[in-house]
């Protein structure tokens, strides 16, 4: 079965009442960018994921996990 | 420019940038069309200054898929207009271009053995199949990464 990254870059964002453009602009990165792995649609980099865990004060595995 | 503006004009330039790409696609195909309708051996100068103008066309663009182009933004505008989903996008275009290089020139090679194809003829739809398909998967990635906007600001 194909494994997907799941997270709760949402959930996490809405909770500390940040819009995608601030959570863009604190990461370095542009709003499509939060839109679509926040989505599932990107995969993002160790890097990136790094930066949206520290940003949303989070460690990488409660951000993001691989779903079956 | 503080980084509130930096962020939106990489918005605007990100979403203008999605509209152009098929369009440039389409101007290179016309350009490659009038090639070939009226193409009477690159002798005359209108020919020459024809065949110049696609060529810098075709140079410019590969140029700014391969660096990410915007070059006359500032530094920081051009770093979110190339950030990590782009750079993405940008790869899979160049895969994509790659794939539809390739088959152009099986193509070719078939089209060879039935017709004559001159040299230049061939490098232009090698060019222009190439940079089509580049621009055109590039366009697409970013309307859909920017379609998916959940738009809560």
């Amino acid at each position: 079965m194909a494994e997907r990254l799941a997270n709760r870059l949402k959930e996490r964002r809405g909770a500390l009442g940040l819009t995608q453009a601030e959570l863009a602009q604190r990461v370095g990165v542009t709003r499509k960018t939060v839109n679509t792995v926040e989505n599932g649609v990107f995969t993002p980099s160790t890097t990136l994921a790094i930066k949206l865990s520290r940003a949303l004060g989070l460690t990488v595995e409660e951000l993001f996990w691989i779903e079956n | 420019m503080d980084d509130r503006n930096v962020a939106e004009r990489a918005e605007h330039l990100s979403r203008r940038r999605a509209r152009m790409l098929p369009v440039l696609a389409m101007l290179l195909l016309i350009q490659q069309g009038s090639f070939f309708t009226d193409h009477p051996g690159a002798d005359r100068p209108v020919d020459q200054l024809k065949i110049s103008a696609w060529l810098v066309l075709s140079a410019v663009i590969l140029l700014a898929l391969w660096t990410g182009g915007s070059w006359l933004q500032p530094k920081r505008v051009r770093e979110l207009l190339n950030d990590e989903a782009t750079q993405v996008h940008r790869t899979h275009a160049f895969r994509v271009a790659f794939l539809a290089s390739m088959m152009g020139c099986i193509f070719l090679y078939f089209l060879t053995m039935f017709t004559r194809v001159e040299t230049r003829e061939a490098i232009h739809i090698i060019l222009t199949i190439g940079l089509s398909a580049a621009l055109i998967s590039f366009g697409v990635s970013e309307r859909r990464a920017l379609r998916d906007h959940s738009g809560d600001g």
